[in-house]
């Protein structure tokens, strides 16, 4: 198999990953796609470097970040695309799947309030379960720092959720 | 793990677990991106060697030498204007509404259902102020085509969506234009009247006030 094979292949097999990944570090969703397409790009440019034997989300994860961090640095202004209105538009509702896609909304609603270095941890660390030295290897961070920016991040979270949770319980 | 969950409350973490599923693509969403990936494989672009990047001395040094040029520049050039401006341009004879390019009065004007696909930028717009445009156009492009395609609800959550980000927008007389449409479409004639009501007032003057009009008059 050549190494671009490889390469799509293993990109056809994590593209809902990525995707989603993009959306937790906040890209807008209609810009989604280029980024992905970018992040195809430096996957293959880096992909003789990729060691096999280890897990290829958190390698994926650590391009979308940089991907992600680049990008709101363009555009100087991060916004989560539909986010807050999904979660503002959605009212409560007895169907579990609207329930379940209300929480996820909230999740990503809470999540955009963290500044992108400390949201990258929390989603590498609390959703995608990549342990901590882990985590600061892909980042280039420092374990203690990955432990310092989680605690902070992690406040942040249930703080964020709280205040959505309030709030949709107000209205 | 333990250590660092131990913190979060078990309503957040049955929130978390939620979030932990991954969605799968819509099929055409997948078969767009892989054949982007392959159309780039295809073209060699994948795997074109990354550019060498100069040491960050270097590029320190040569930020801060282009700053200078460019500060040097600047300030020659407003001399220069100021000692040609100063005896015949005096600051009363400026128009009322100074400030204001003639191009921005008209991108205001321009209605959206022309606009082009990609935006013209001008050479003396900013980055961010280009990007800004560029979002608020592409938003507006969405919500438009949302309209054409009869899909109102979408329409107006992008709409809600441009308002929540680009509240005083250059697009924003566009895009009230465009809710007055999308409300028309949703039956909520009521509310399009009102839409229509806060248009007129805040845009008094717009090319766009017949077609609202008519907007309302087509509604069923």
């Amino acid at each position: 198999m050549s190494l671009d094979d490889a390469c799509l292949g293993a990109f056809q097999q994590e593209l809902d990953y990525v995707h989603r990944s993009f959306q937790r570090l906040g890209v807008m969703s209609f810009e989604v796609d280029d980024l992905t397409q970018d992040l195809f790009v430096a996957l293959r440019r880096s992909w003789s470097e990729y060691d096999p034997t280890r897990p290829l989300r958190p390698y994926l994860f650590g391009f979308a970040f940089r991907i992600a961090a680049a990008h709101k640095r363009k555009r100087r202004r991060e916004v989560a695309v539909g986010i807050g209105s999904e979660v503002d538009d959605m009212g409560p509702g007895p169907d579990e799947q609207l329930q379940s896609k209300q929480g996820r909304a909230m999740v990503l609603a809470a999540l955009a309030r963290i500044p992108l270095p400390r949201r990258a941890v929390l989603v590498m660390h609390e959703l995608d379960d990549v342990p901590v030295a882990e985590v600061a290897s892909v980042l280039s961070i420092p374990p203690f720092t990955v432990y310092s920016r989680l605690r902070k991040a992690r406040r942040e979270l249930q703080a964020g959720i709280r205040r959505l949770l309030k709030k949709a319980g107000g209205e | 793990m333990i250590w660092s969950r131990a913190k979060l409350s078990p309503e957040v973490r049955l929130l978390l677990d939620g979030e932990r599923l991954i969605e799968v693509l819509p099929s055409a969403a997948r078969a767009r991106a892989l054949s982007r990936a392959r159309a780039a494989l295809a073209a060699g672009v994948a795997t074109r060697p990354i550019p060498s990047r100069a040491p960050s001395a270097v590029r320190w040094a040569a930020a801060a030498g282009l700053i200078c040029a460019v500060t040097v520049a600047v300030g020659a050039a407003a001399y220069e204007v100021g000692l040609r401006a100063r005896p015949t341009a005096p600051l009363v004879a400026q128009s009322p509404g100074g400030g204001l390019p003639a191009s921005h009065g008209n991108a205001r004007a321009r209605p959206v259902f022309d606009l082009p696909a990609t935006p013209v930028l001008g050479a003396k717009q900013t980055p961010s102020g280009a990007i800004g445009v560029r979002l608020e156009l592409r938003l507006l492009e969405q919500a438009r085509a949302a309209v054409a395609r009869e899909d109102f609800v979408l329409a107006i959550q992008l709409l809600a969506d441009h308002a929540h980000r680009f509240k005083r927008g250059r697009l924003a007389e566009e895009r009230e234009a465009l809710r007055v449409r999308a409300l028309v479409g949703l039956g909520r004639r009521k509310d399009a009247r009102r839409a229509a009501a806060d248009f007129e007032a805040s845009f008094p003057r717009s090319p766009l006030l017949s077609t609202v009009s008519q907007m309302l008059d087509s509604a069923p």
